[in-house]
């Protein structure tokens, strides 16, 4: 390979210890990105797209939960081996983390200036980004913060709030939900992220909005030459601003292809099911296909292929062997048994 | 084709207090007049970003909030103002389903107690006739007859619309407002309910007002669209004449940002500045401080008005004269 992978998880398995058994949330999801990519990670409610993206800055919390196979490298380092305090600066250093929910993830107490300050410091003085000049003796805590504060209106120019030298001495209910999530993206991008990973990060705005901040992120890839891990169960989102997408169901990802191929040619039952559940611009009246029954029991999985028994053509191995990744195309892979390995 | 239900003028202001003695300052429009007709057998859609005030224009028909002023038409007859009595006949008639469909559900009931509960209120019906009847209705929306003594919270987000479902059909009702009934849902259990939805539409000839921010499914159920900003409608049309050829400058935006999930789909991307604000000029348009169209000078200072730009398209726009104006001043 030529370039090498920033980010690869390889047959990673993580479980959940609950009260009613083992939750097998993820059962060997394998995912590459290269420098550069922007990565759909699509999937329903519960399939485990969020816990993939989670365990890259070791975010779930152990216990109950539990790694129990695989592998996560990022430019080569385990990351599954690293000590929490070495986990402290990677994260800082190297990644970056938006959310879902503006609201909930800014303290309604401080300011803008406080929060965006206060991320932009820890993000220097954990990631050892500390500028050259300052080197060999400590600067004052007011001349850092002082340079911070440059740093964050910066930031915010950067994320495209207008007027961002006056609007930092605001509180967070003086934004609207569109201006807090580009707040929040200034912050993920305080200490100049390699890998930004957005968990839904327009599910919880207008359409108008959502267009706004989709066009802020592809931007922010061209002129900052970020990898981004998007996060998304609405493939319109994938569609218009990612260039790979991974589609998972019940803790795998089955088909993982270029945007383009995904949606010219899905192969995975599944994929096809979702792209036909949604209403599109030619289906008339009765003509949505929705995917029958229910996303299984993750504590009690269905065996073989967790899809089987929602699947229009389930064959009998589909009930008995989980399938593997098969190439169906150029960089185009499902895992169904659909598609035979020596096809 | 009669109307079943017919909106003049509606509008709900809720008082803003404030001051030293807490005294009304002023007032939130959440609606402000707002007129529509619903056709009989017809599926309405009410679509606006949050903030636009469709789910009080929605709530208002139901009489669970009170209107300001304006009229409400159902069946030809004025509900603006019926009596106590008189609304609970009324409730038999016009149901609700919910968003979110675990809040909208009592957790401490059965879901035959719950599905029972208008039966008994409305019909007087218990026992084994009930029974019968909830057991009918659970099959009609896809419950299993083994779920009737379950919780629910033992179902699944699809599984507890259905439920709301069953409990709004109990009554048999007329008209439906559905507040963006799949909006909490996954993609996949949202066109099972949507299929649902217009299955149960055809089966008992209801009509349907359907309120929603998501302009896919309202073009997969409508027959017609009301685009509501700020309280106001910007623009009533066919569905699919909203789709081929918006004519407000806000419409046009919106569908614009529509993810359709073809990324081979080439068009125009329109980005509107800023978000919805109630901060706009006194007087003017309330969209023109985000407009990207042409700006007239009107736009600032004269509030436009909804008229027909074609025929049965409503839209309140400078730039789209009303048809009487522009069709006398062509032929000269």
């Amino acid at each position: 390979m030529l370039m090498a992978d920033l980010l690869n998880i390889e047959d990673l398995h993580l479980e959940f210890h609950t009260y009613d058994g083992v939750a097998k949330v993820l059962a060997g999801v394998d995912l590459r990105m290269q420098r550069g990519d922007v990565l759909g990670l699509v999937g329903e409610t519960g399939c485990g797209k969020s816990m993939t993206a989670l365990s890259v800055p070791r975010l779930i919390p152990m216990p109950p939960g539990k790694i129990t196979q695989g592998r996560v490298t990022f430019a080569g380092e385990d990351i599954l081996s690293k000590s929490e305090s070495e986990m402290e600066t990677f994260r800082a250093s190297h990644l970056g983390m938006i959310f879902q929910d503006p609201v909930t993830n800014l303290n309604p107490l401080f300011t803008i200036r406080e929060q965006l300050v206060d991320s932009v410091l820890y993000q220097q003085a954990r990631g050892q980004k500390v500028p050259g000049r300052w080197k060999g003796f400590m600067p004052s805590v007011r001349q850092l913060r002082a340079e911070a504060h440059e740093r964050a209106v910066e930031l915010m120019r950067l994320t495209g709030i207008p007027d961002g030298d006056k609007r930092i001495f605001e509180y967070p209910h003086q934004f609207s939900g569109g201006m807090r999530q580009r707040v929040l993206i200034a912050m993920a991008l305080a200490g100049d992220p390699d890998l930004l990973i957005a968990d839904e990060p327009t599910t919880a705005l207008d359409v108008t909005i959502q267009a706004q901040i989709l066009r802020l992120i592809r931007s922010l890839v061209k002129q900052l030459g970020l990898t981004v891990l998007l996060i998304t169960h609405n493939l319109g989102v994938v569609a218009r601003s990612c260039e790979r997408v991974a589609v998972m169901y019940s803790g795998r990802v089955v088909e993982e292809s270029p945007v383009r191929e995904l949606f010219k040619n899905p192969k995975h039952p599944y994929t096809r099911g979702l792209i036909n559940a949604v209403p599109q611009k030619d289906v008339s009246r009765g003509g949505l296909i929705g995917i029958p029954g229910m996303i299984p029991n993750l504590i009690d999985p269905p065996a073989g292929c967790r899809f089987h028994p929602r699947c229009e053509q389930v064959m009998d191995v589909c009930r008995r062997q989980v399938p593997g990744a098969t190439p169906v195309g150029a960089e185009h892979k499902a895992s169904c048994f659909l598609y035979p390995e020596d096809a | 084709m009669s109307r079943l239900l017919e909106i003049n003028h509606l509008k709900k202001y809720f008082p803003i207090r404030g001051g030293l003695l807490n005294r009304k300052v002023t007032d939130f429009r959440a609606v402000d007049d707002v007129s529509f007709t619903l056709q009989e057998g017809k599926t309405l859609g009410l679509v606006g970003e949050s903030g636009s005030g469709k789910t009080t224009v929605g709530k208002c028909i139901l009489r669970l909030l009170e209107p300001t002023s304006g009229q409400i038409l159902y069946d030809g007859q004025d509900i603006t103002h019926i009596k106590a009595h008189e609304l609970r006949r009324l409730r038999g008639e016009i149901q609700m389903i919910y968003q979110a469909p675990a809040a909208s559900l009592n957790g401490r009931m059965t879901v035959g107690q719950i599905i029972g509960e208008p039966l008994w209120i409305h019909e007087k019906l218990r026992g084994d006739a009930a029974r019968d009847r909830v057991l009918e209705l659970m099959t009609v929306v896809g419950l299993k007859e083994e779920h009737y003594y379950r919780y629910p919270h033992e179902f699944s987000g699809g599984q507890q619309q259905r439920i709301g479902i069953a409990r709004a059909l109990a009554v048999q009702p007329r008209l439906i407002v559905l507040d963006e009934p799949t909006s909490a849902l996954d993609v996949s259990v949202q066109a099972q309910i949507l299929n649902l939805l217009q299955d149960l539409q055809d089966q008992f000839d209801l009509t349907y007002l359907f309120i929603s921010h998501d302009l896919g499914v309202v073009r997969y159920m409508c027959d017609e669209v009301a685009l509501l900003y700020l309280g106001k409608i910007v623009e009533v049309a066919k569905t699919e004449v909203i789709f081929e050829e918006p004519k407000h400058p806000y419409t046009q935006a919106l569908i614009s940002a529509i993810p359709e999930p073809d990324p081979d789909l080439q068009r125009e991307e329109i980005i509107i500045r800023g978000d919805l604000s109630h901060a706009f000029p006194q007087g003017g348009c309330p969209f023109a401080p985000r407009c990207h169209a042409e700006k007239l000078a009107s736009c600032d200072s004269v509030l436009p008005p909804l008229l027909e730009a074609e025929q049965q398209h409503l839209v309140a726009c400078h730039l789209h004269p009303p048809l009487s104006a522009s069709s006398a001043s062509e032929p000269a």
